[in-house]
């Protein structure tokens, strides 16, 4: 009697599991789901993909080793003219609030320019060793449909965590400032060379 | 005949392969980037600049030839060397006198 009704719990629990599979079939072939950047996704999709990023970068970025030295004035510079010829248009600068890739991006690129807390991109964590590590795998490997690129191809370790040496200070930068660090000065090329 | 068109397109895609590489050389960034403006710089107070600061030090470096203003400053004021970040340092940024 018993193992009847679970025969038929089996049967009823293995139904259901293929009437979702073809509904999720159905529904991925139909086309219905609006793809445009300009329509946001819905609260669960977006839940959904945003906890599979985060731990998916966790996963990953935690066993990464962060130099001692990243707070040095070199890596700063160095990091400082890489941050504005390759991320400033989409990350933004002191000064600026939106740019034409900000408005249109989904999801819009956090401003790096402003602090953790006030942007919400920070992975919401509160180690600092984590933050680095995660900055660091971000701009090496990208991020899947997001727009972020993997800057790996073209750049190695070391310029990477050039860019996280100066991301650490860019929120309390002032536009002149900003303007002097990033700029490509005479000794800058020389150390370039 | 076909060697040499086998070394030609060898050739060809090699140094197609070598101007991507260099696509993101630092140097590329270099044609058109535009220089620092140190002017500002020049008529800061250097007494109260904070010279371990690494944003300030960085600075220094970048404005090094353009300042004729740092030649008077005292040995003590001098960059020292990179130290720890201190983050939350408001002297560097209230020296430029540009806050935001």
């Amino acid at each position: 009697m018993a193992a009847n009704k679970f025969l038929r719990c089996g049967k009823c629990l293995m139904i259901t599991a293929v009437v979702a599979m073809l509904g999720g079939l159905a529904f991925l072939y139909s086309g219905l789901y609006p793809m445009g950047a300009d329509v946001p996704h819905n609260g669960l999709t977006y839940w959904g993909l945003e906890t599979m990023r985060e731990r998916s970068i966790s996963r990953a970025a935690s066993t990464i080793e962060v130099p001692n030295d990243l707070a040095s004035s070199e890596r700063l510079l160095k990091g400082a003219a890489d941050y504005n010829a390759m991320c400033a248009s989409c990350h933004l600068k002191p000064g600026k609030n939106q740019s034409d890739f900000t408005l249109g991006l989904y999801p819009a690129p956090p401003n790096l320019a402003q602090k953790g807390d006030d942007h919400g991109h920070d992975g919401g964590h509160d180690d600092n060793t984590y933050a680095l590590q995660r900055q660091f795998w971000i701009i090496k490997h990208g991020i899947k449909a997001s727009g972020m690129p993997s800057w790996a191809p073209g750049h190695d370790d070391e310029r990477i965590w050039n860019m996280v040496s100066f991301l650490q200070r860019l929120p309390e930068l002032s536009t002149r400032q900003y303007q002097v660090l990033t700029a490509r000065s005479d000794s800058t090329k020389e150390r370039v060379h | 005949m076909r060697s040499k068109f086998i070394t030609m397109s060898i050739a060809i895609s090699t140094l197609a392969f070598t101007l991507s590489a260099q696509a993101h050389d630092p140097k590329e960034h270099m044609k058109n980037a535009e220089k620092p403006d140190c002017a500002a710089m020049e008529n800061m107070d250097h007494s109260k600049m904070d010279m371990n600061d690494p944003v300030m030090q960085a600075m220094m470096k970048q404005c090094m030839g353009d300042m004729e203003g740092m030649e008077g400053m005292s040995g003590s004021e001098a960059p020292q060397g990179d130290k720890p970040a201190q983050h939350g340092n408001e002297s560097s940024t209230e020296q430029t006198g540009d806050n935001h």
